[in-house]
């Protein structure tokens, strides 16, 4: 969420929901663009800025798995009738966290949910005017918090759950006093000693001015609020407006240091503090988001900012296209943040039951953090079966990777993951506004053969479904499996650089560490093509042919077998140009030899590691 | 050459008896009303299909429709007037309902300034929906439903969809029945399930729907601002759990299965004089009752008495165009569109399925009321684009060129009732109003005569948008081609004043122009008045080959018609001394097109949808490729198709493909079938997920035309037999990917025939050829031919020829 000071709406349209797509007209601007990002194909992007030499390690024994609990942020920022009685962001009172505390005690504690997590405006007043102490640390406001936070920590602490708290990075520009407050338990430092003379501003709002880490003073002030928090007996921070990211890139907002800084003052502040940072975080910085904190929003707010929560466009479908970039960087420590999973209170929740279910959905399956920002008194019965179902939660918290799409035919979609225990996580979606069938080749999991599936939502055992399964789906909607496989899938590999292809264009082959071979074709873009020549397969059929590719960036190719027309395979990012992933397509292949070709038509495709064909229907 | 003849088989005719003791007859000229009926006779066997006898003509899907992609994902069902379409979601079954009459608007007799006619909703008028049926079943969510699956049986006119929950099988059927005029629901389970929920009947005009608790139905009725009034009625009934009146809807509690029976109508009436309205019809009122009667039968006995009316009809006509593969055949329908898309590879049985797709549709939407206009009664909405209406340069002939040659000649009726009933209200119009100094189209002569109509007319003997001088020429060549495949003189008779209002208008019309040939010889000729040669060039030019050609079809057709009825004979001759004035076309020295303007210049797009200066190659034949048609108008034919193009859309695709045909171009002509199956997404031009062909107006935003799920199977038709009068050649472009092995029977033969005929190898392996009135013709196939002489009824086999 977004600290809401001028405006306090943050706006949609901002840079960080930008991106080059497939079908953008071509023109001069875009491609420059699009080769600045360091997307050229077949060359690596720079790496992510090295880390300090002088980092501390990850806090031990925080997120091991995604946290979950609730949040406050959600209710606060909707318009749904009777939420902020006192205006715009009323609804942070201790009263109404207390009462979600209570409820989720009785509700939600027992399927694992613990934190309860303050959100922006604890220190502001209902006119979102704030409050500092003479340190120039932000201190609760009397209103909304008339016993103060350590008060409410205790409470939530009595009910055997966990408190989250909030800052926007940066010095508030607020809280500067002319420069003159002194920094608490840091003789001789003031405010005007932790920032830049010429008062640069940071965050995702430019609400702040940016602590300028050169002076010491600057961790001390960083130490002082996590002290304040521990004292308090905060369990989780939320470190808001970070960059890079939150729609901010360049210099003044690279808050990696402000990060490292709030790890280091957490480790010396006596208490574990989870440390949680938003919001659409530069995937560029993966690396630091994981040394220095436990949580990295990916994304933008899912919240609307309107009459509900939420709304499936604005913004839960976002997560789709923006999920598979992260699905590497996340693990024990550190996971994607996909912001808070408001699925129970259709009617508050602005979305339809199918809508509910998918958002869960992919939640659990990206292995993202699972807090509710619903009013927990307000569950209907739809709902808590979403937020408990035991199954769905243990495939969020079972400590492997995050699922990513395997098959992607336009808005019908079929993600998965191995689980740790050898079996799969199948989920299949339909993203688009009508129903639609969707279909989950076993093939494209790498097995084959009879397999048994369990039909999570409905907790029904399906018995044994052979080669694939297909499922009804309503608009946006979804369908989760776990699938015990039989035999694993035999395949021949066709690497894209084989001598015996045929390549077009600008197509060219590179190296590749994360590639099969050390090698791939890149360079293909603007009608760059690369044909696969004598696939060989006894039998003619229609068959799971799997695409091995990398792609820092999400692009698209059309995949075709012989004389076909093909088909549009939107390629999920694999996050960065040195990870390679696959995808995978259904194509006819005659009795012996095909080819099969991958045509960047008029755009960007990714490079083409190799491709795995089944040896047998 | 093994040569046989042979009584009539009875076989296929067998079952138009059956029909027959259905009660549904179908009688030339019906009244297209919404009428009482004397209650249906109940076949006492089942007509029903085997599983596995029916699978070869059912398409099926894995996922169901919604309430915002009818037009892509309901299914269709139609008794002929009353169409509805089916979502089949399994929590809330929707139908969309539509009264082939349920127009607004009217004469539409005021001009605007510039001569032509209004063309808006409320003065030209729209088709509408009349109702939305909706079955909620709430225990049903999609969600935590498995197995989903449903079929559109399309030789016995059925939708059924069955899905799993919880050990239980769930099975809805959806059928259209015109014996009993209503649409029926049958909803069954097999294990121990039972039904809960609430059957909602609206109207989509703003009426209160009423219900009836005692009566357990629903029902409302009201009337436009024309007059029209209409009205529907719902009714439900079980054997187990309760059945009651809910408010305005009717609760279903704890049913092991439950009917529902909806139907509906205007007080619309085929009749000029009447105003199209027939007064005594209270539509509301007859809905109830009919819906009430329906509910007396088991709706075991509703589906048989449904199926012994659509089958037999259906089965006219079968073909087999060769043999998928099995994993083309363990797609569904929808993936099967995908894959010969993507993969390019022929699925000779889905492409068959298209084609008897389209034959559904003309049962469905053209039985016994107003003809199918351009999405037939299937709408989505209450604002269907280009009102849902007839157009006429183009697309309600389209509509019909499938009837006769797919083996469906009564849907043909419709159409020609449809001109019949329309022509004193065109006759009126065009007589009072043509001539208006203003209309840019008007007669130099300043004489006027006969009929002609705009290019959308709606079914109030309204013109709508601007003249079409050639109009009436074209709906012409479509009644009497149908004479032509039927050779029935009392329909020709029926049809016989439209003709001849056609030949008098242009009596009127044509101008005298001197013409220079290429020796540099001058001589004088006839040509039709400024015109526009549909939608296309210079709006102002005479002698448009797409007028010259229709006109000369006309005149000759005129004269054919004088003489077997052996009325106007002397006029016959005189009009056909008119018809060897005409000027034709030439080939343009600068583009080595047959001219489309009497100019050697490209004056439009070259690429343009209308192929109208081809009209005299299709659906006109006065072109041929057969020696008959000078070569270098043949070269300049094929150049002008060939600059066409082979990527337009629908309509425009399927009429390159009969083009193809026509010049017997096998390949070019499947490769624009082919491209009509291509699946259409986000509006893109192609198939819809339930086959319907989608246009797409505007970026992103696609529409339903209905003349390409009709002129596509005309063209596959065209493809495998040829014929006019005299003459049938057979397999005239058959494709490599259909050439392996295939049949088809019941395909209609101009001159009065209906051939059936298989293949092997590309070559015609046998062909029986039965007489529905003709006496002779020759038979032509492969390069051989034989004269074939046959009594009506009588059939010939030919074995190699």
């Amino acid at each position: 969420m977004q600290q809401p000071s001028t405006p306090r709406r943050r706006l949609r349209t901002g840079a960080g929901r930008r991106r080059i797509r497939p079908g953008v007209p071509l023109v001069a601007a875009a491609v420059a663009v699009l080769l600045g990002a360091g997307a050229v194909p077949a060359q690596a992007a720079p790496a992510a800025s090295p880390a300090p030499s002088d980092a501390a390690p990850t806090t031990v024994g925080l997120a091991e798995r995604p946290f979950m609990g609730w949040t406050s942020w959600s209710m606060q920022s909707s318009k749904y009738p009777g939420l902020n009685p006192d205006g715009d962001y009323s609804y942070l009172t201790e009263a109404n966290v207390l009462k979600q505390a209570d409820a989720l005690a009785t509700k939600l504690k027992p399927f694992g949910y613990e934190y309860v997590n303050i959100d922006a405006g604890w220190w502001r007043d209902n006119a979102w005017v704030p409050t500092f102490d003479e340190y120039a640390r932000q201190t609760p406001d009397p209103v909304r918090f008339p016993r103060g936070m350590k008060a409410v920590a205790n409470h939530i602490h009595g009910k055997g759950l966990k408190a989250g708290i909030y800052l926007p990075v940066g010095l508030e520009k607020e809280a500067y006093a002319n420069g003159a407050a002194p920094i608490w338990n840091a003789a001789g430092c003031a405010t005007a000693d932790i920032v830049y003379p010429d008062l640069r501003t940071t965050n995702g709002w430019d609400s702040a001015y940016k602590l300028n880490f050169d002076n010491p003073c600057a961790q001390k002030y960083i130490d002082s609020q996590a002290q304040m928090f521990a004292d308090w007996g905060y369990d989780f921070l939320k470190l808001d407006g970070v960059g890079p990211g939150s729609f901010k890139s360049g210099d003044n907002y690279n808050n990696v240091a402000d990060v490292a800084a709030w790890q280091k003052a957490i480790a010396t502040a006596g208490r574990p503090i989870h440390l949680e940072l938003s919001w659409s975080l530069d995937i560029n910085h993966a690396a630091d988001w994981k040394r220095y904190s436990n949580g990295w929003r990916i994304d933008t707010d899912v919240e609307c900012y309107c009459n509900t929560l939420v709304s499936w466009e604005n913004s839960v479908d976002d997560r789709f296209a923006d999920a598979p970039a992260w699905s590497r960087k996340a693990g024990p420590g550190g996971w994607n943040d996909l912001d808070s999973l408001n699925v129970g209170n259709g009617e508050m929740d602005g979305l339809t039951r199918a809508e509910r279910q998918t958002y869960a959905t992919l939640w659990a399956i990206s292995k993202s953090p699972l807090y509710t920002g619903d009013d927990i008194t307000r569950l209907d019965d739809y709902g808590l079966s979403l937020l408990t179902n035991r199954e769905v939660i243990a495939i969020d918290q079972n400590g492997g990777a995050p699922a990513r799409p395997v098959s992607v035919a336009g808005d019908q979609q079929v993600w998965g993951a191995r689980n740790p225990d050898g079996s799969y996580t199948v989920a299949l979606f339909n993203l688009g506004d009508a129903p639609a069938s969707v279909t989950a080749h076993w093939a494209a999991f790498g097995f084959t053969g009879n397999a048994s599936v369990r039909d999570v939502w409905n907790s029904r055992n399906l018995g044994t479904q052979k080669n694939a399964i297909t499922a009804a789906l309503p608009a946006h909607g979804s369908r989760l499996f776990t699938v015990r496989p039989g035999t694993p899938l035999a395949t021949t590999s066709y690497e894209a650089e084989s001598p015996a292809n045929t390549l077009s264009g600008n197509a060219s082959v590179a190296g590749c560490d994360a590639c099969s071979g050390g090698q791939k074709v890149g360079n293909l873009y603007l009608g760059g093509t690369v044909r696969f020549n004598n696939v060989t397969v006894r039998k003619a059929g229609i068959y799971t042919v799997t695409l091995a590719y990398v792609s820092g960036d999400a692009r698209s190719a059309t995949v075709s077998s012989n004389s076909g027309n093909g088909t549009s395979v939107a390629f999920p990012s694999t996050g960065d140009w040195g990870t390679a992933e696959t995808i995978s397509v259904q194509l006819a292949l005659n009795a012996g030899a095909n080819t099969i070709t991958v045509d960047s038509g008029t755009w960007y495709s990714p490079d083409i590691d190799k491709i795995d064909v089944p040896q047998t229907l | 050459m093994d040569f046989r003849n042979t009584p009539s088989r009875p076989s296929r005719r067998g079952f138009l008896a059956l029909a027959a003791a259905t009660g549904a007859a179908t009688a030339l000229g019906g009244l297209p009303t919404f009428a009482a009926s004397a209650a249906p006779r109940r076949p006492t066997e089942s007509p029903l299909l085997a599983a596995d006898a029916a699978a070869k003509n059912q398409l099926w899907w894995q996922a169901p429709g919604s309430a915002t992609s009818m037009i892509e994902q309901g299914l269709p069902v139609g008794n002929g007037r009353l169409g509805a379409l089916a979502s089949n979601d399994p929590g809330r079954e929707l139908l969309m309902i539509t009264d082939a009459t349920l127009w607004t608007g009217g004469l539409n007799d005021t001009l605007e300034s510039d001569g032509q006619f209004p063309y808006g909703r409320g003065d030209f008028g729209s088709l509408t929906l009349l109702a939305t049926l909706a079955v909620d079943i709430p225990g049903h969510d999609l969600g935590a439903v498995d197995n989903y699956r449903r079929t559109l049986d399309l030789a016995q006119g059925l939708v059924t969809a069955t899905y799993d929950i919880a050990g239980v099988t769930y099975q809805r059927q959806v059928f259209a029945s015109r014996p009993d005029d209503a649409i029926v629901l049958h909803f069954s389970q097999q294990g121990r399930g039972t039904y809960t929920g609430v059957i909602s009947l609206a109207g989509t005009h703003g009426e209160s729907t009423t219900a009836n608790s005692a009566g357990r139905y629903a029902s409302f009725g009201a009337s436009f601002a024309n007059g029209l009034r209409y009205g529907a009625a719902v009714t439900a009934y079980s054997g187990t759990g309760k059945i009651a009146v809910t408010g305005t809807s009717i609760s279903v509690t704890g049913c092991r299965e439950f009917t529902v029976v909806v139907s509906g109508g205007t007080n619309y009436a085929p009749d000029a004089t009447a105003g199209f309205r027939d007064p005594s019809v209270d539509p509301e009122r007859l809905a109830r009752s009919k819906v009430l009667a329906a509910a007396r039968e088991s709706a075991r006995d509703l589906l048989h008495t449904h199926v012994a009316d659509f089958r037999p009809v259906f089965e006219q006509f079968a073909v087999d165009l060769g043999t998928s593969s099995a994993a083309q055949r363990a797609l569904d329908t929808w993936e099967r569109a995908q894959a010969r898309w993507r993969d390019n590879v022929p699925d000779p049985e889905f492409e068959a399925a298209y084609l008897q797709f389209g034959r559904y549709l003309l049962i469905s939407g053209s039985r016994g009321s107003l003809p199918i206009g351009l999405q037939g009664p299937w709408l989505d909405g209450n604002d269907p684009d280009w009102m849902g209406d007839y157009h006429t340069d183009v697309n309600i002939q389209m509509t019909y060129w499938l009837a006769d040659r797919g083996g469906l000649s009564d849907t043909f009726d419709a159409f020609a009732d449809y001109c019949v009933a329309q022509l004193p209200a065109w006759t009126d119009v065009t007589q009072r109003l043509f001539n208006s100094p203003t209309n840019r189209f008007r007669n130099s002569s300043g004489r006027i005569a006969g009929w002609a109509v705009a290019f959308s007319t709606n079914p109030y003997g309204g013109s709508g948008w601007w003249w079409h001088p050639s109009g009436n020429a074209w709906l012409c060549q479509n009644l009497f081609e149908h004479y032509e495949y039927t050779q029935d003189r009392a329909y020709l008779a029926k049809v016989y004043p439209v003709l001849k209002g056609a030949v008098q208008f242009w009596e009127t019309r044509l101008v005298t122009t001197t013409v220079t040939d290429a020796s540099g010889a001058t001589r004088e000729v006839l040509v039709a008045d400024r015109d526009w040669s549909a939608e296309h060039g210079p709006q102002d030019t005479r002698g448009n080959t797409y007028s010259q050609e229709l006109v000369w079809n006309l005149f000759e057709n005129y004269r054919t018609a004088t003489r077997v009825l052996g009325r106007d004979t002397g006029y016959g001759e005189t009009i056909d001394g008119l018809r060897q004035r005409l000027y034709l076309p030439e080939v343009s020295p600068t583009t080595g097109w047959l001219q489309e303007w009497m100019s050697p210049d490209n004056l439009g797009e070259t690429t343009h949808r209308h192929l109208s200066p081809l009209i005299g190659l299709f659906p006109g034949d006065r072109i041929r490729p057969d020696g008959s048609t000078p070569k270098e108008i043949i070269a300049g034919v094929t150049a002008l198709l060939t600059a066409r193009g082979m990527n337009s859309f629908g309509w425009a695709n399927a009429w390159r493909s009969l083009c193809w045909a026509r010049l017997k171009d096998a390949e070019k002509a499947y490769q624009l079938v082919v491209t009509n199956l291509r699946p259409s997404t986000n509006g893109s031009n192609g198939t819809a997920m339930n086959l319907f062909d989608i246009y797409e107006t505007n970026p992103g935003r696609g529409i339903f035309q209905i003349d390409a799920n009709l002129g596509t199977p005309a063209a596959i038709v065209e493809m495998l037999v040829y014929s006019r009068p005299g003459r049938v050649e057979l397999l005239p472009a058959l494709p490599a990917a259909w050439a392996a092995a295939g049949s088809v029977s019941g395909v209609g033969v101009r001159g009065g025939f209906v051939a059936d005929l298989s293949w092997r190898d590309g070559t015609v392996t046998e062909v029986r050829l039965t007489s529905v009135g003709g006496r002779s013709t020759t038979l032509t196939a492969g390069g051989a031919s034989r004269r074939i002489t046959l009594k009506p009824g009588e059939s010939v086999t030919v074995r190699s020829l």
